[in-house]
Order: structure tokens, then sequence, then C-alpha cells
């Protein structure tokens, strides 16, 4: 494993260059075992698509300390025990007034709304990484038909709750703000609530289907 | 409690920051000028990790409806209690009634008000630091406005005590933001690189009026990419002070809202010089400097034994 140094209190571990499942599941794995040890040095840990990035506290640990601690558990990562990722359904009303880019969708793939539906609701996702947003899910790989680009000028304005495409990925706005998705349907599902915990409904590695409401 | 007569252009309630759940996207919202924010509680001994305003601009005004020492760290700026002025950086005592005031920015941008005493903020996940985006934490999640009140619990006074001038950071434009090399710096021209890496030829960028809380965007002289370089990353983890290049070349300075980006991440600004970019503001003139990271180090090592010292010194 190769621990690089990222500014004065970070450390990434990367395990690719693209968005790949099999790449994504070894950060998971590895983002488990960061967890699972219990390091009070580390402040937060962003897993993402193929990297993991630590930021630790630098007054009670550095960057060789706990680079060389880590290399020295290694051996434990195979070993971890992964329990398998959770499962969730989301409902979307799609089109409308709640999915104003699906014409364009319709449009730029040649497909008809139905069959974006059927597409859209036919692949089981995986939770890429959580972020932009507090909850908002990266969610691949979107089947190849429904490729579309992100909007040239992003929405000022993109209501919570709305379920967006852009290029082969899926991804759900939790808190209304600007964005550059092609919003195509809304879910009333509630991914992220910061007055309860857990805050957060999905966890990097989990599955996500959605079905028409 | 206080009431806000005139919230400036941007007052809201912060602290040190919101950590642990970055995995889930919670970004940490910090105090952008993090001794500014430490030593207003020093002064006013409160404990470490109380809410305190930060502000910005002037003009910025409240009235107090309570006996309580009060005291504005962070930018100097000329301010008065009851159309007294008021020293930088050093507590004083407020009768019930009075009114405090800011009415110019002499240096810097940021600056944080406090009371002895505890602020009523709302405490979301680990931290009372708003959230302006999803407008969580602090004062019901969103920046002042005027007849804002704000309560106060167990108001107390305390001796005034002083943070002496030549302890307190300079401001000043122009400046130097040292940083450390980023993931993605191969990506870009020798030729650009060359401008960062040579100390005296410095290439000089402004503070764009688009900067906000997020990031701080600069304009100047882009920044070249590599012939056959891809411009955008897959998306990855960032941590605050990160210095983005989009397609167009110009540095975004991310600040403490974001834990992911997909920008080639030229660098990282220094935690020496990570204050400092509370107090840049549109049109500052700004340099980046590359320094290796046993220097960052080290510079930061020299500030944090300072920091020590005054806490130390003032806690007294």
């Amino acid at each position: 494993m190769e621990y690089l140094r990222y500014g004065e209190d970070g450390i990434r571990i990367v395990f690719g260059d693209k968005i790949d499942p099999a790449i994504n599941k070894k950060v998971r794995r590895y983002y488990l075992y960061l967890k699972s040890l219990g390091l009070k040095e580390i402040v937060d840990i962003i897993p993402s698509f193929a990297s993991c990035l630590i930021h630790f506290n630098s007054e009670t640990t550095s960057f060789e300390k706990l680079a060389s601690y880590l290399t020295e558990k290694e051996s434990r990562i195979s070993a971890l025990d992964i329990p398998e990722p959770a499962v969730h359904e989301i409902p979307v009303v799609y089109g409308g007034e709640d999915g104003p880019d699906m014409e364009f969708v319709v449009s730029y793939t040649k497909l008809s709304e139905d069959e974006v539906i059927d597409l859209h609701t036919s692949t089981v996702y995986t939770v890429y990484t959580i972020g932009f947003m507090p909850g908002f899910p990266y969610l691949g790989s979107l089947d190849e038909r429904l490729y579309v680009p992100r909007l040239e000028t992003p929405r000022v304005k993109v209501p919570k709750g709305s379920v967006g495409l852009a290029q082969l990925q899926t991804g759900i706005y939790t808190y209304e703000s600007p964005g550059g998705w092609q919003v195509i349907g809304k879910t009333e599902a509630r991914l992220f609530d910061h007055t309860t915990e857990p805050y957060c409904l999905m966890k990097m590695g989990d599955r996500v289907r959605f079905i028409k409401a | 409690m206080i009431e806000i007569i005139h919230p400036g252009w941007l007052s809201l309630i912060v602290d040190e920051g919101r950590y642990g759940h970055a995995d889930s996207g919670v970004p940490p919202s910090a105090a952008l000028d993090s001794f500014a924010y430490k030593m207003l509680n020093v002064l006013l001994k409160n404990p470490s990790g109380a809410p305190a305003i930060e502000a910005m601009g002037k003009d910025f005004s409240l009235q107090i409806y309570a006996d309580v020492t009060c005291a504005i760290t962070g930018a100097r700026v000329e301010a008065t209690l009851n159309g007294e002025p008021l020293e930088p950086w050093t507590s004083f005592c407020a009768q019930k009634g009075s009114i405090l005031k800011t009415k110019a920015i002499l240096e810097g941008f940021r600056y944080y008000v406090g009371f002895s005493g505890k602020m009523d903020a709302e405490w979301v996940i680990n931290s009372f630091s708003t959230n302006l985006e999803c407008r969580f934490g602090g004062f019901k999640g969103r920046p002042f406005v005027k007849g804002d009140r704000i309560r106060i619990t167990g108001p107390r006074m305390e001796k005034p005590n002083t943070i002496h001038g030549k302890n307190i950071p300079g401001m000043k434009p122009p400046h130097v933001l040292r940083f450390v090399e980023g993931p993605e710096m191969k990506y870009f021209s020798r030729e650009s690189l060359m401008r960062l890496f040579e100390k005296k030829a410095f290439s000089w960028y402004n503070v764009s009026s688009k900067s906000n809380r997020t990031g701080i965007r600069l304009e100047g002289e882009p920044l070249a990419f590599k012939e056959r370089v891809k411009k955008s990353i897959v998306s990855e983890g960032i941590l605050p002070g990160t210095i983005q290049i989009p397609g167009d070349g110009l540095p975004i300075i991310m600040l403490h809202e974001r834990t992911i980006g997909g920008y080639a991440r030229l660098g990282v600004i220094s935690r020496a010089d990570r204050d400092l970019l509370a107090h840049l503001k549109p049109g500052d003139k700004v340099t980046l400097e590359m320094v290796e990271p046993k220097e960052a180090e080290q510079l930061w090592n020299k500030k944090t034994q300072l920091y020590d010292a005054h806490q130390k010194h003032y806690r007294r």
C-alpha cells in the first residue's frame, strides 16, 4: 500500500484512477478497515471512487508515524470481515415538474420517457461515494444508453430530493442547492437528517434501486 | 440577550468546526481564522469550543441586553461601544443597553465577536457552526438579519484583557500564500509551474468578487495544463486549503465547506497561512509560493508555539 502526503495533515491512499466497481470495492474494504482501527488520531476519513483520504490530528501524530503504523497493520486488511452492503429502495416520481430535464434526456438519448424510466429503474446501483453535500450519493454505473452530459450552465436552484443524471452516474440532491445534473425526477425519501442519528441513510458501498412511484 | 441591529455584509455563528462525518459528506464549516476565534474565547475566559459570531464588512451593530464582557478579534476594525472607540483584540465591559458598532475595517476582512457567557446556538452533529448551504447549526442555520435576538446564558463581567499589537497577526495585502504540492501538480506545464517555483518571479493574482465562504477564486494569468492531460479528475476527497484548478486555469482555494472535489489539485495552502484566507477580500493581490512539506511543518510549529504561549499567557 502506498501512503501519500496530502498537505500537512492528510494521507491519501490510491486504489486506481477510474470509476470501476472492483476498485471501489477495494476502497470500501480499506475504509472499513481504517474505521475498525478506531484511531483517535484520525479526525475524518473520506472514501471516494478510487481513493481514501485520511485527515489526521497533527498534534497527536504525524504523517510518518501514522503511515508507518498503518503499514505495520496492513496484513489485517485481508482478514477483515466485510459486511454485506445494505440495499435501499428509493421511490421516484419521474418527469413533469419534478423532472425538468426529462425532455432533454429523451431527445439526447433518443429513447422514449418510458424507456428512460425502465432503464433507470432496472439497474441496482452502487454508492461509490457520498459528498458534494451531506448525504448526496454518487451512484453508478448507469446503463450506457442513459449517458447524458452535465448542464452547460448549472441551475441556480435544484430542489431537495431531485434525482439527476450526469455522464454515467446518477445522484440524489439531499438539500436544495445549485447544481449541474440533468434532473429526471424527485423522491420524498429522507437521505440525510441532521437532527437524528444515524444522520445519513446510505454508506459507501451500499446498493440502491429506484422504483417508479 | 443581544439583538442584531445591522448584520454587516454577512454574520453567522461559528466554532472550531464539525468533524467526524466527512464520510457522509458533512463539511467542517469552521471559523475561517482559527487563531482569532481561539483568542476571542481566551480573552473572554470562555471554554475553547464556545460559539462566536463571525462577521464581515463594516456597519455590523448590535445591542446588548445584559451586563457582559465582550471582545472583537480577527480583522482590525474601527469599533465603538456607545460611541466610544474600542481597542482591537481587547475585551471590554458592556452595561445592559449598550450598542456595539463597527464603522470601518482597517486591516483584514473577517472578525469575531463574542461575549463572556454562552451564546444560545444550535448544536448539530458535534458543532455550533452554521452550515449555510444546508441551513443547519448556528442561529437557525442562517446568517443574521436585523432584529434577530440571541440568548446568552450565564453572562459575566470579566477583567478586561488585551492581546498586544505585536501578537496580532498581520493581514495586509499583498498576501503571500505558501503551499505544499498537491496530487495533480504534474498536470501543469513546466512554464506555468516555473512562475510559482521561482520566488523572484511572482505571478500575482487578484481575489475575485465571486469568492465566498466555500472558496476563494483568483483572477490573473491562468495556469496551463499540459497537452493531452485531462482537465478534471475522478472526484476525490479534499481538505481545507486545497487549491483546485478548473479547466479555465484559474485557482480556487477551497475553504471549509466541501469534502469532495473533481478538479485538479495544484496544492494545499500551508497551515501556517490558512488563517490568512479569512482575510482575502475582493481586489486583494495574492501570490502563491511553493514550499517543501518540511518547511511548511516548521512554519506551523513556529506558529503553534506562539499560539500556545499566548494562550498560556492570556488564560492566566
